[in-house]
């Protein structure tokens, strides 16, 4: 049976997918392997892990490794310069999530290699399926029920002080927070006039790249959009913490 | 010096750079915090000090040398810039010929080898907003100016590096974390382009200090 490595920036991320993902693994799943986490247990990847975790996992049938993103992926790919035997390792463009469960699942039916990383090259096709009309509703901001009126929403303004602006740490918290509660919530960064996005997509929060100074504008609607506006006015207003 | 370069030199070097990005640490995560993670000063810091810790006693040749520091920094970087520069001292190692003068022409080789691993590592381009822009004319500087000499070439090299990395501020990134921001990666210097300068600028100090 072919072998898995799940590499990630977190130990707690691939631990955690890779129990998910052998909860369908049945009574035989394949081994799987974690190579993730950073060098003082913080975040990060480690090439030298991986290629210890890729030759672990290597039975003689290959193996087929998932990333998560950014450096893991470059980690991942040097790697390979340091394992026993690189012609029979596949670096999957899979979503992380989706490609291990599709792996472990693939696998353990017997898969080869070649069909392993078939089936999952395939994960976010599927996923994308899955969602149909209802993904290119949230994509423009829609909701599948239809727009609320913009005078029914919500909203204030604040200034951003953040030193170095809505980064990823202070995006992250403003994500969560905004997704805790039942109601949709939008962000436009009024410095800049950019389109206003989604408060519950990180990538699309740190697209804006919104910067210390920057005023913006949070709106909000559903059933608790008061409550989300409230909290996430405050995580502005106190810098998320950061000061 | 005598136009050619030690194993000593080269542990030079490294210690030089090592000694760079501390003093630089702060800057340089400020400069990644504007159109990245905020986090490259920090990890190269923590790479270096792990290298710096490995040099002593001094690796037995140019090649030992390199591949100690680049092993080091694929495993304890964290971020991209771990198989990035780890690449680039890999590639290094094996380009220089084993019990061998290394001229300048062998370490403009050496260099250049460096700089191919990182642009196939990361699939960047000259103008991707990358420590390829300070990198690339670099190692084309030491080549033009090698017949002069290691200590020549290598100030020719950091000069164009600093052009190189001065070049990348109103330049929109294509790779990498910064390329998220699209348009508003313009305006700031590059922060690998700004700390692979720093790496030309050791060995360009390393080997003024030599001669």
């Amino acid at each position: 049976m072919i072998g898995l490595v799940a590499v990630s920036h977190s130990r707690a991320l691939a631990e955690a997918a890779v129990h998910l993902a052998l909860q369908m693994g049945g009574e035989t799943p394949p081994t799987v392997r974690v190579a993730a986490g950073g060098p003082d247990d913080d975040l990060g990847t480690d090439a030298v892990a991986i290629a210890a975790a890729i030759d672990e996992a290597d039975s003689g049938d290959g193996v087929l490794v998932l990333m998560d993103l950014g450096s893991a992926i470059l980690s991942a790919e040097t790697a390979l310069e340091f394992v026993a035997a690189p012609e029979r390792v596949r670096l999957s463009p899979a979503p992380f999530v989706e490609g291990l469960v599709a792996a472990v699942v693939t696998a353990a039916g017997g898969g080869d290699l070649e069909t392993v990383a078939r089936e999952c090259a395939t994960a976010a096709a599927a996923k994308a399926r899955q969602l149909g009309a209802d993904a290119e509703g949230s994509a423009s901001g829609v909701g599948d029920t239809g727009v609320a009126p913009a005078g029914e929403a919500l909203s204030f303004e604040a200034v951003v002080t953040n030193p170095s602006g809505l980064h990823a740490r202070p995006a992250a918290a403003f994500v969560k927070a905004a997704s805790r509660h039942d109601a949709e919530v939008r962000i436009a960064d009024l410095e800049t006039g950019a389109d206003e996005v989604s408060g519950r997509s990180l990538l699309a929060l740190m697209a804006l790249g919104i910067r210390q100074g920057s005023r913006v504008r949070v709106r909000a609607s559903g059933p608790e959009a008061e409550a989300a506006l409230a909290e996430l006015r405050a995580l502005i207003d106190e810098g998320f913490g950061e000061r | 010096m005598s136009g050619s370069v030690s194993t000593d030199d080269l542990v030079a070097w490294i210690r030089a750079f090592h000694e760079a990005v501390q003093q630089q640490k702060d800057e340089l995560t400020r400069l990644d915090s504007e159109i990245g993670d905020a986090d490259h000063g920090s990890n190269m810091a923590r790479g270096l000090d792990a290298v710096v810790a490995k040099l002593d006693p001094v690796p037995a040749s140019p090649a030992d040398l390199f591949k100690t520091v680049g092993m080091t920094l694929v495993s304890t970087v964290g971020g991209a810039s771990g198989p990035l520069y780890g690449t680039f001292f890999l590639r290094m190692g094996p380009a220089l010929a084993a019990g061998g003068q290394i001229d300048a022409d062998a370490l403009g080789a050496a260099l250049r080898a460096g700089v191919d691993g990182v642009v196939a590592r990361g699939k960047a381009e000259l103008g991707d907003k990358t420590m390829i822009d300070a990198l690339s004319p670099a190692v084309d500087a030491w080549d033009t100016a090698a017949h002069e000499g290691p200590a020549t070439a290598a100030r020719a090299a950091a000069e164009a590096a600093a052009r190189g990395r001065d070049a990348t501020e109103p330049l929109v990134a294509r790779k990498g974390r910064a390329s998220y921001l699209g348009e508003r990666s313009a305006g700031h210097l590059d922060p690998g382009a700004t700390s692979a300068t720093l790496l030309l600028q050791a060995l360009s100090d390393t080997l003024a200090a030599a001669e």
